[in-house]
């Protein structure tokens, strides 16, 4: 702001062109915002199969994700989905910089949603400023007291919802109703929502600037062809006020016109003509504000915009470079290799303990017998019958088992189990077999390796 | 967002910034480490470990885990910040002999 003139221009076009100054990418986070927010407070509430399509069971140790029941067994899926989850960002942050933190990030989400409530009930910018100036008054106190009812009843019920992914959430809103909610449940739900509330609320961009670790070392995901936003400083330089009838050439000036808008509209506070800063996640509010002023200007737009680096010096800039390949080639391979895997699960898995505190018990008749306890897990989420079979020395039987054994839908069975042989076909240590097949699915088949110990010869 | 602004960057003081960057850094490490051990272990078995007569349930599992973790965590790289902080600022080869 260093001329009177640069001054006027912001204010009144600020007073006569206010609507003007939303913008594509403001269009694009706000866009964002509703659909990532609105899929979290949705979500919890799809039914499938008559169950909450989406519930993290964690007294039971079940996770329920559409009609997939995973079990703590299936933590490779989980080890797997977060390896994708970070290849993604090396993805996205060497395509397009810091496209997380301005579009799909809570914390910015969050805050966006926050400064909405501001907005409603305290106004635009200016008149927030004015307000936290002015002395404690009833209209003040009015407004900054809706202001925390929107904010705190927001929080409370994004407690809730993030409860309700562990809980299931009907069963919660009404304990919540009959004021008869657990202790731990109410725990967690005032401390994600309080969480919320100093996050989004409060502490904002600090997050980012000081707490985020992702902030300080994106930079290294970089290179020369990513596309970051950044100021045009061959065409803004020398900046200066203007006249719009006055020719920039003319005056020896470069397009940057220097009202500060880039600046003031930046959630972090920087100036991005002094280059690409860490504090910057890349929310593009700036490339707003700026093609919002070179249109008033009749100059073209895009002094501040997505550009590499390489095309900034009137280089070669590609896009599609090797390291995006390999990225991408590692990505599709992981997540085939996921979709393939979990569709080719086998829904039982078989558990086989020999006992410890015995070595095998001689019977009549030269009969060694050796005892188990079988641990069958059924995954599926409807009761089912197996059969049960060992192999692996000559003769071998189970004893103690029926033809079939049922097991629950998504239940264990813990079953001692005998398996006896002729001593004539078990001296020393032999390897065993335990297999189990579903009655009704022979395809379901799954065997476990165990020892079966005999006399010395 | 553009006819929406923030108050402006006020600035963290560096003591404030080191206690909420150990605080927010542990709460992640310990929200990761709770997720890793407990899908291995159920709070249920190793409840019995020390004292067969403790019987806590899977909810208070969890949360003593996630706190213990995040406690741990926090002691961690609190004790970390503050030896870095509170270092001898000169080289032993830069001391005037």
């Amino acid at each position: 702001m260093n001329s009177p003139e640069s001054v006027g221009m912001y204010a009144s076009a600020k007073k006569i062109y206010p609507r003007e100054i939303g913008g594509r990418f403001d269009k694009l986070s706000k866009l964002a915002t509703i659909l990532l927010l609105g899929l979290f407070y949705s979500m919890p509430w799809l039914l499938w199969d008559g169950r909450q399509a989406f519930l993290f069971d964690l007294p039971a140790r079940k996770f329920y994700l559409l009609g997939l029941t995973l079990w703590p067994q299936d933590f490779p899926y989980l080890a797997l989905l977060l390896i994708i989850a970070a290849l993604s960002l090396f993805f996205f942050t060497a395509l397009a910089g810091r496209l997380w933190c301005g579009f799909a990030c809570p914390q910015t989400v969050w805050t966006e949603a926050f400064i909405w409530m501001e907005q409603a009930t305290e106004g635009t910018r200016s008149q927030r400023m004015k307000l936290d100036k002015a002395p404690w008054s009833l209209s003040k106190f009015r407004k900054k007291a809706s202001k925390q009812f929107l904010w705190i009843t927001f929080s409370m019920w994004t407690g809730f919802t993030f409860v309700g992914y562990f809980t299931p959430i009907r069963e919660l809103g009404l304990d919540i109703l009959a004021l008869s909610v657990g202790g731990w449940t109410l725990f967690w739900g005032l401390f994600y929502g309080f969480a919320t509330y100093g996050n989004a609320g409060y502490m904002r961009e600090q997050v980012c600037k000081y707490m985020c670790p992702y902030a300080r070392f994106q930079s290294a995901m970089f290179d020369k062809d990513t596309l970051i936003i950044s100021y045009d400083e061959k065409r803004g330089e020398p900046r200066g006020g203007r006249k719009r009838s006055v020719d920039p050439k003319e005056a020896g000036l470069g397009d940057c016109i220097d009202c500060q808008l880039c600046v003031q509209v930046c959630p972090t506070g920087i100036d991005i003509r002094e280059g690409l800063q860490y504090e910057c996640i890349a929310c593009a509010a700036c490339i707003d504000a700026c093609d919002s002023i070179m249109d008033k200007m009749n100059y073209p737009r895009g002094l501040v915009r997505y550009t590499t680096e390489h095309s900034l010096h009137n280089e070669n800039t590609r896009v599609l470079r090797p390291r995006m390949f390999v990225y991408a080639t590692l990505l599709v391979v992981l997540v085939v290799g996921l979709v393939t895997s979990i569709a080719a699960r086998t829904p039982v898995i078989l558990d086989v303990i020999r006992d410890r505190n015995s070595l095998y018990r001689e019977l009549p008749n030269g009969i060694i017998e050796n005892i188990y306890t079988i641990k069958i897990i059924n995954q599926s989420n409807n009761e089912r019958a197996f059969s049960l079979g060992v192999s692996g020395v000559n003769g071998i039987t189970l004893d103690g088992v029926g033809d079939e054994v049922r097991v629950d839908g998504g239940g264990v069975l813990s079953l001692p189990v005998r398996a006896r042989a002729h001593r004539d076909n078990a001296y020393g240590v032999s390897e065993i077999e335990f297999s189990i097949k579903a009655v009704d699915d022979a395809s379901i088949v799954m065997g476990e390796d165990s020892r079966f110990l005999g006399p010395t010869r | 967002m553009i006819s929406e602004e923030y108050r402006g960057a006020k600035q963290w003081s560096r003591d404030k910034q080191a206690v909420f960057t150990v605080v927010w850094i542990s709460f992640l490490s310990a929200a990761v480490g709770t997720m890793v051990f407990f899908a291995l272990f159920d709070p249920v078995d190793l409840s019995g470990i020390f004292n067969e007569e403790t019987n806590i349930g899977r909810d208070a599992g969890y949360a003593l885990g996630f706190f213990f973790f995040w406690v741990l965590c926090a002691l961690c790289s609190g004790v970390t910040a503050f030896l870095v902080r509170t270092a001898p600022k000169r080289d032993a080869k830069h001391r005037p002999q």
